[in-house]
């Protein structure tokens, strides 16, 4: 009874939906943005697209596994949401080839995406010459944020490549903080793991070992000279770091009890609302041993085929909004990144981003992220050696360097 | 007054002893709870988690409930509950009709192929039922059920069947043969036997099984999310969104209240109908 | 005569939702799951045939064998400790005890309640700074490390705790139902024979209560195969992948590494593991069953 009235009114609304002018420009938007700052950025999409004339419906699922597989099952389901989110890189791959999602050409050529946006962000959204999502924004994954006072405090300095890094932990070390502040979960000791891997292994290392999957590398002297450091990284952690949150560890640098956190950019979000500032109370840089090696990721959305014109109009304008050079600006002050379009006004971000953006306007200094080279499923076979690594001290290097090269040859 | 209060020995001392720190066992971790949801972030962040609240609060339990946000609703859990509401009431209903009967015909008048579904029902039992989550997603699509109440209805349907059969074939097997014989003399047939005797007789056994559906479907969240649609996200969904978001500081002490808040419903079931709980299932579940 | 026909008619047809379920949903599944366990699908399914190279990824592969190691060293202790604790609460209980609903209802309730839920209470209490260790070092046991939750060989145990805590109270409720239906005279002969309350529990009333035994071993099995909520919720696998157990392997490739092919693979190991098992539970039990009939 009870679900046929349902029924029934889902019709109802269907049918108004589809004679009323309003639903033309209406949008459910999967995504997994739920904490506070992340929600103060969808606002500025919605409000944005709001502006513009359409009307956003929310559907947020936080975390970004749940959120996929809600918005995976439900195109596979015939049931699509008008626009979803995804990572920048690989994770949409199989719904281009399974003929699932739309192209946004028409949008990108309009707003000459080819002129404005970095080459690699760019190719992460192209398949077979074809726009198949909309780059949001840019993150880059391997910052190292420090506490300004705990630094002063045990003498140290900004560090200025790997081996000075170490200077400056032992100093901390010796002040008696906590001197690198880790949220010890798989997901960021693979990133910890990339971070060394971007700063000593250098851009060739990074793409050979995610993108070629390169055997000869990984089974080098430079890869092993990448796993000893992450391994020597271990002894500057603290022991409660096991399962911790990563913005429990951010907390850690905030509150002057740990020296140093490696983390992408969207930390920034818990300074800000630590009330801390970018250059005063902390500060942030990013090491590597060849200079650059910026790792850079971000997010993207993307939109399933749509099912009449109305749901198609919706696309585009929300695809045409998202990029609005106003709307790429405010949504990366807001969530920590940096916009994806290079021909914005960004003298209002902070000094870290400042940083970003230079990364981003010079080629050679970066390294496509992880999600853009490897599909998830390698990334997650090989995440698990990495942990392992990590967490077991009995692991020799020599048997984690087997493990990782038989890994990158055995999944399919 | 009864005579065994005499005997308050040593022997009495141990058993009351033993069952009381097996309560506070027990009890640790909802009292943690209750008062981390008490207490203001301030004081959560020091870390005593055993401390009573110096200053009460229940302005997080208001907040999860009314105006937590996710995503850019800010209206709290509540309206996750009614949604959850919505659900539980005929999915409990379907699937405990559906496993009823399925156990009587099974255990009274093992028609042909009860052994073959017995058997399938057992498997399936021990199967981690995410692994159907894919093909059901495909099957719904093709039958037009994503997405929807039914949908979700028919999912607690499907997947109470194997634990609902089970229950309801073992009560109905310890019913003596010859009360059948006797209704099947008088002329009653398949339905009639079931809606007049056995229907009647099970009461114990159908607390049981609402005891049990009643948690599991409130308690579900992948098919909720899956299944239900964005319209219908049960309140284990926004409760997923409070507690685990990826990003910002964690109130823990709303967090807490949430979850409390969730669990609720079935935490009730269980205080208030514990003693018939033990009844339903001394009634007949217990023949393996 | 024409009554019984329409009646075993009836009969049948009421079994249609059943078997339609059983047939359609859990063997299609089934079949399905098992074809794609041998095409190379990642995160859609396709239809290339690679053979057994998934079983040999699976097998090659380090944290399903750690998986299943851990269920397997997790299942026996969890079924062992539950069936224990459960019945000797049980037995307490029922020694006529003030306030017994209350004790019960307080036993029983952490089963009303999900993982999801009450994952983060307990990794508070088990946290090697928070928690049990703190109020062991504020009351002055400063020796007192109690890490388990971030060792690696250890964590296997807290998340033991928490299973037991869930659990024990169901076995608990199904323990006290049997001991309810026990027949009182037998006290009353044990008693006369002057053989002790301890010696007639272990020795005349577990074998009474072989029913209520064989119920909570199905039931606490079932929950140690399906077991994922409790180590998503509690440790995430961590710390490395020591507390990993086999269905998050299949759902951490079923959606999240998009890895189709690998996770049915581990789904049709489990399932086969799992009715090389029952299969001849069932059938000894069918014939019993049907032996007692004749």
């Amino acid at each position: 009874m009870f679900s046929r009235k349902y029924l029934l009114s889902c019709a109802a609304a269907l049918a108004l939906g589809a004679a009323g002018p309003a639903a033309a420009q209406t949008a459910e938007v999967i995504h997994w943005w739920t904490s506070g700052g992340e929600s103060a950025a969808v606002k500025v999409f919605a409000d944005q697209f709001a502006k513009a004339g359409g009307t956003w419906v929310d559907t947020a699922i936080a975390g970004g596994p749940n959120a996929r597989t809600a918005a995976i099952n439900r195109t596979i389901g015939g049931n699509p949401p008008t626009a979803m989110q995804f990572n920048t890189g690989k994770q949409f791959d199989e719904l281009v080839e399974n003929n699932l999602l739309a192209d946004v050409d028409a949008v990108a050529a309009k707003q000459n995406w080819k002129g404005i946006i970095p080459p690699a962000i760019l190719d992460a959204v192209m398949r077979n010459g074809h726009a198949y999502a909309v780059p949001i924004n840019i993150h880059g994954q391997n910052w190292f944020f420090y506490s300004t006072a705990v630094f002063a405090k045990a003498g140290a300095t900004e560090p200025k490549n790997w081996d000075d890094l170490f200077v400056q932990l032992d100093r901390v070390k010796a002040a008696g903080f906590i001197p690198l502040a880790f949220g010890d979960q798989k997901n960021w000791e693979r990133n910890m793991f990339n971070t060394v891997l971007a700063g000593v292994g250098g851009a060739e290392g990074f793409t050979g070992m995610w993108g070629k999957r390169d055997q000869a590398f990984v089974k080098g002297p430079v890869f092993r000279k990448v796993a000893e450091t992450y391994r020597r990284l271990k002894g500057y952690v603290d022991p409660a770091s096991p399962g911790r949150n990563w913005n429990d560890s951010a907390a850690l640098v905030i509150q002057g009890k740990a020296g140093m956190h490696i983390m992408g950019d969207w930390a920034k979000g818990e300074f800000t609302a630590a009330g801390q500032t970018a250059g005063k109370e902390y500060g942030c840089t990013v090491l590597s041993n060849g200079g650059g090696g910026y790792v850079m990721g971000g997010d993207v959305f993307a939109f399933p085929k749509p099912k009449n014109a109305d749901v198609a109009k919706a696309q585009a304008l929300l695809a045409t909004t998202m990029m609005a050079p106003d709307t790429q600006i405010m949504f990366a002050q807001k969530k920590g990144s940096i916009p994806s379009r290079q021909d914005v006004d960004s003298s209002t971000l902070d000094i870290c981003a400042q940083k970003a953006m230079k990364f981003v306007s010079d080629k050679s200094a970066q390294i496509p992220a992880n999600e853009l080279l490897s599909p998830p499923a390698l990334t997650g076979a090989v995440e698990d050696i990495i942990s392992a690594y990590w967490n077991d001290n009995s692991m020799t290097t020599d048997a984690f360097v087997a493990k990782v090269s038989s890994a990158l040859a055995s999944t399919l | 007054m009864r005579k065994h209060a005499k005997a308050f020995s040593a022997a009495r001392l141990g058993i009351y002893g033993f069952l009381i720190i097996s309560a506070l066992f027990f009890l640790l971790p909802l009292y943690v709870m209750i008062v981390t949801s008490l207490k203001g972030m301030p004081e959560v962040r020091q870390g005593n988690l055993l401390s009573l609240p110096m200053a009460p609060t229940i302005a997080a339990w208001v907040k999860a409930w009314s105006s937590a946000c996710t995503g850019l609703s800010c209206n709290g859990i509540s309206v996750g509950f009614f949604n959850s509401v919505k659900i539980l009431l005929p999915s409990v209903t379907a699937s405990i009709a559906v496993g009823a009967v399925t156990g009587y015909a099974l255990s009274l008048w093992r028609p042909r192929g009860a052994a073959l579904l017995f058997g399938i029902l057992m498997a399936v039992a021990f199967v981690p039922y995410q692994v159907f989550l894919f093909p059901l997603v495909r099957m719904f699509s093709f039958v037009g059920l994503n997405s929807s109440l039914p949908g979700i209805i028919v999912v607690h349907t499907i997947f109470g069947l194997p634990t609902m059969t089970l229950i309801f074939r073992n009560y109905f097997a310890g019913i003596p043969l010859e009360l059948m014989k006797a209704a099947r003399v008088d002329g009653a047939g398949f339905w009639r036997i079931f809606g007049t005797i056995m229907l009647p007789m099970a009461v114990p056994i159908i607390v049981v099984a609402i005891i049990l559906q009643v948690t599991g479907i409130w308690n579900d969240f992948i098919f909720g999310l899956v299944f239900a649609g964005r319209e219908n996200f049960p309140m284990t969904v926004q409760l997923n969104n409070v507690v685990n978001s990826t990003q910002g500081e964690r109130e823990y002490n709303v967090d807490m209240a949430a979850t409390i808040l969730t669990a609720l419903v079935p935490l009730a079931v269980y205080f208030i109908s514990g003693r018939w709980f033990v009844r339903g299932i001394a009634a007949g579940a217990v023949k393996g | 005569m024409t009554m019984r026909i329409g009646s075993r008619f009836a009969a049948q047809t009421a079994l249609i939702p059943a078997m339609l379920i059983a047939l359609v949903v859990y063997c299609g599944s089934t079949v399905w799951t098992v074809w794609i366990s041998m095409t190379n699908s990642r995160m859609l399914p396709n239809n290339t045939f690679v053979g057994l190279r998934q079983y040999e990824s699976l097998f090659g592969n380090e944290r399903w064998i750690v998986s299943v190691q851990n269920l397997a060293l997790f299942g026996v202790l969890f079924i062992v400790i539950t069936l224990a604790l459960g019945f000797l609460l049980a037995v307490l209980v029922d020694q006529r005890i003030r306030g017994e609903d209350w004790l019960r209802s307080v036993f029983l309730y952490p089963f009303s309640m999900s993982f999801i839920v009450t994952g983060l209470a307990w990794r508070w209490l088990l946290d090697p700074t928070l928690g049990i260790a703190k109020i062991a070092h504020d009351i002055g046991f400063e020796a007192v490390q109690f890490d388990w939750l971030v060792r690696q060989d250890r964590v296997i145990y807290t998340m033991l705790a928490a299973a037991v805590w869930h659990a024990s109270g169901l076995v608990m409720a199904i323990m006290l139902a049997g001991l309810r239906g026990i027949d009182q005279e037998i006290w009353k002969a044990t008693r006369i024979d002057g053989i002790p309350a301890w010696r007639t529990y272990i020795f005349v009333v577990v074998p009474m209560l072989k029913g209520s035994f064989a119920t909570a071993t199905i039931l606490m099995a079932t929950s140690v195969v399906r077991l994922y909520d409790l180590s998503v919720a509690m440790t995430n696998g961590g710390p490395g992948i020591a507390s990993e157990v086999p269905a998050k392997f299949v759902m951490d490739n079923l959606f999240e590494r998009q890895n189709i092919g690998l996770a049915t693979a581990a789904a049709t190991s489990m399932l086969i593991t799992v009715i090389a098992v029952v299969a001849p539970l069932l059938y000894l039990q069918n014939r019993a069953a049907a032996r007692a009939a004749r």
